[in-house]
């Protein structure tokens, strides 16, 4: 007994000096810019020095109406691009789970696009959707559209521009993990299914999502998470525009860094709100999975 | 193994905390020391232009002063870059700061204000009455003068010679003339060649309306650093003439800079009004030589409106960063301020108009260019820059474009009115001047 404790407290001490690195790694990069951000957080910018500036930017937060529709234009993104992509990855992945011909061409083709360059997909997508570019080219050609649009000038068009790229962009990677999980369903449960005459639908709804429930949680999360910070995809697309309907709150943060006049305490106070954000959300879709 | 853990997050906590207490320890070892005494850095953007013209003003400086001991080590990144690291730099307490840097001059302000300290003042180095007043201007400062000033974003209405004669139009007839006058030819020039009369970015028109009401010696502050957007006569015309132009369809709206490239190369606007440096945009298609032309810009009616502006345009500032002031100041005046066969080479080269006078009677300014049918565009330009109405940018420029743009987006879209759109971007950009 006491020669397992000590045989334990042994590979203890090799552990933590086998982790010490990467301890230290995350205590430079990680632990000391939170701890440094909080205090910039409530800093000013006065004659060339970040002083401490008490409420100031908590306040300016409050009445930064900018910064509010910032809020509105991001929460559009994720409550209209996050459901229909998550959707659209669970029935991919539905398809693609069955022995279906080049299954595994179309699982790449799907899945492809997310290890794609950011910016160089937005600019894709940028000439794709140009007054000139293919989409415009093809609806004239088709005779839906008599006048070419100017999609990423239009109130209503430009967000849709970002989501269908954002869609684009990010399904194959969510349905990667909705195969997976779909993978380690147990085989038995489908034939118990069978046998008892259910069909593909019923199947669908009370074999394959109730057992998909940790992963969809996961995935909901990542995408609540990623869609709040939102910051490529409207950058290289619109830049933001039509006036600011695109803008969201990383490009907005981003603006008052390194475009406006300086105020990095004042980007950092905003970045918080995202923190704060993305935590009470992850909460609640955590507590509304629960209760289920 | 549980007071093993305790002791470790607290030596975690205690290094974090050691770390937050004193910054200067973290980056210790990571300034950009120069090689030598002598190496001084440079950061700038454009490989062709700004650095190109770097590279010549060095190469000509060793030839002049073939006995000193003078490095310099130019950084190039893009404009954004230089802007990130910068602002980076200068938040951090000044480090890791070039000892030569290109700005823009609608963003110098912003840096200048906030920063002072680090910037070096040239008042004594250089006789700023040599440069063109309303860039030394934007470069001034609480009776301090910063920077040299450089490249001119000095504007011209360049246009298709060929195709304004086919709808009936001399070159003298776009010439001086008012915006007015400009959209009653463009649907003359629409309707006889089915060709668009000039060109925009339908996304930002910051860049064409900071021209307009420049050119009306007008800004969105006054000199004293008033807001003025809801009373400033010379935006409100600047609005209502682009709503005109607009709905009259003469002008094609892109939506960036590679689409009004691609626009004025396939020869599908017949003009487009901008900075000097369109020269080379529109050079790039060969198969046009001989067709192009550059005149004035058209005016305002406002009273003030002169046909002259400017849009965009940059300078050198010297960052105080304890680097050889002497060797630096005698760098920038003997080149920057001094060198006619400097500034003669890189107007050939680059097509580099500069703010340094002297330099406008230079060879280079009377030669014909053969793309724009003989004419004199140098001088052209040369002759123009005194004309440009000089206005105080001040530190909001990026904050003012947001907002105005915004705003005229609404109005264009016919949304509000005139004056509906003139308080919105005024509320806007009241709100995020802190």
């Amino acid at each position: 007994m006491n020669s397992i404790v000590h045989r334990a407290n042994k590979y203890d001490k090799y552990g933590w000096a086998f982790i010490s690195l990467a301890m230290l790694a995350f205590a430079l990069f990680t632990v000391y810019p939170i701890i440094s951000s909080l205090g910039l957080s409530l800093k000013v910018l006065r004659q060339g020095d970040y002083v401490f500036g008490g409420l100031a930017n908590i306040k300016r937060l409050i009445g930064d109406k900018i910064f509010h529709r910032t809020i509105g234009n991001t929460f559009i993104f994720l409550v209209i691009q996050g459901p229909i992509m998550l959707f659209l990855a669970l029935v991919f992945a539905s398809i693609l789970n069955n022995k279906i011909k080049f299954r595994s061409f179309y699982r790449t083709a799907i899945f492809i696009p997310c290890v794609m360059s950011l910016v160089s997909y937005s600019v894709l997508f940028k000439m794709m959707f140009a007054t000139n570019g293919i989409i415009n080219n093809f609806l004239m050609w088709t005779h839906v559209l008599k006048e070419p649009i100017f999609f990423i000038n239009d109130p209503f068009w430009a967000r849709v521009v970002i989501m269908i790229a954002m869609t684009w962009r990010w399904t194959g990677y969510n349905m990667m993990f909705y195969l997976a999980a779909m993978q380690n369903i147990p085989l038995e449960t489908y034939e118990a299914a069978h046998v008892d005459g259910a069909g593909p639908v019923t199947i669908f709804f009370r074999i394959t999502l109730p057992q998909l429930k940790p992963i969809i949680l996961l995935t909901t999360i990542m995408t609540t998470n990623g869609n709040l910070q939102l910051f490529d995809e409207p950058m290289n697309l619109t830049g933001g525009g039509p006036a600011e309907l695109t803008t969201t709150m990383s490009q907005y943060i981003y603006n008052n860094a390194f475009v406006f006049s300086p105020a990095f305490g004042y980007s950092v106070m905003m970045s918080y709100v995202i923190v704060i954000m993305v935590a009470l959300l992850a909460f609640i879709q955590f507590k509304v999975v629960k209760d289920d | 193994m549980v007071k093993k853990e305790k002791w470790f997050i607290g030596l975690v906590m205690i290094l974090a905390l050691a770390f937050a207490a004193n910054p200067l320890r973290v980056d210790a070892g990571g300034q950009a020391q120069p090689a030598g005494k002598n190496t001084i850095t440079v950061w700038a953007w454009d490989d062709n232009f700004n650095i190109a013209i770097m590279k010549t003003a060095v190469a000509r400086y060793k030839e002049l002063r073939p006995d000193v001991d003078f490095n310099v080590e130019i950084i190039s990144s893009s404009k954004e870059d230089v802007y990130k690291k910068l602002q980076t730099g200068l938040a951090s307490g000044g480090r890791n700061l070039p000892d030569i840097v290109l700005i823009e001059d609608y963003s110098f302000y912003q840096y200048v204000s906030a920063y002072s300290k680090y910037f070096y003042p040239l008042n004594d180095v250089l006789d700023y009455s040599q440069f063109s007043p309303y860039k030394v201007q934007v470069m001034t400062l609480n009776g301090k003068r910063y920077g040299v000033p450089f490249d001119t974003g000095v504007c011209a209405n360049f246009f298709r010679h060929d195709i304004l004669e086919k709808a009936g139009f001399t070159d003298a007839d776009i010439t001086d003339i008012t915006w007015d006058r400009f959209l009653e030819i463009g649907k003359v020039v629409e309707q006889k060649t089915g060709v668009k009369m000039t060109i925009a970015n339908g996304t930002n028109w910051s860049s064409f309306f900071r021209m307009m009401i420049q050119s009306g010696g007008a800004w969105y502050f006054d000199a004293n650093n008033n807001m003025t957007i809801t009373n400033n006569a010379v935006l409100r015309e600047t609005f209502e003439t682009i709503k005109k132009l607009r709905d009259a369809g003469v002008i094609l709206e892109c939506a960036d800079d590679s689409q009004l490239a691609g626009a004025l190369n396939n020869g599908t606007t017949a003009s487009v009004i901008n900075a000097a440096w369109r020269v080379s945009t529109v050079k790039a298609e060969p198969s046009q030589s001989g067709q192009w032309r550059v005149t004035t810009m058209p005016r305002l009616n406002n009273a003030k409106g002169v046909n002259a502006s400017n849009t965009g345009g940059s300078s050198w500032y010297v960052i105080e960063n304890n680097q050889p002031k002497d060797l630096v100041n005698d760098f920038l005046k003997t080149i920057f301020a001094g060198d006619q066969s400097f500034y003669n080479k890189i107007l050939v080269d680059q097509g580099a108009v500069c703010a340094w006078l002297p330099s406008q009677s230079g060879p280079a300014y009377s030669v014909g260019d053969p793309f724009f049918g003989g004419q004199k565009v140098n001088l052209f330009f040369a002759e123009q820059l005194p004309k440009i109405p000089p206005v105080n940018y001040g530190q909001y420029v990026p904050e003012a474009n947001t907002a105005v743009n915004s705003a005229l987006f609404n109005y264009l879209q016919g949304n509000i009115t005139i004056d509906e759109a003139l308080k919105r971007a005024e509320d806007q950009l009241k709100n995020q001047i802190q």
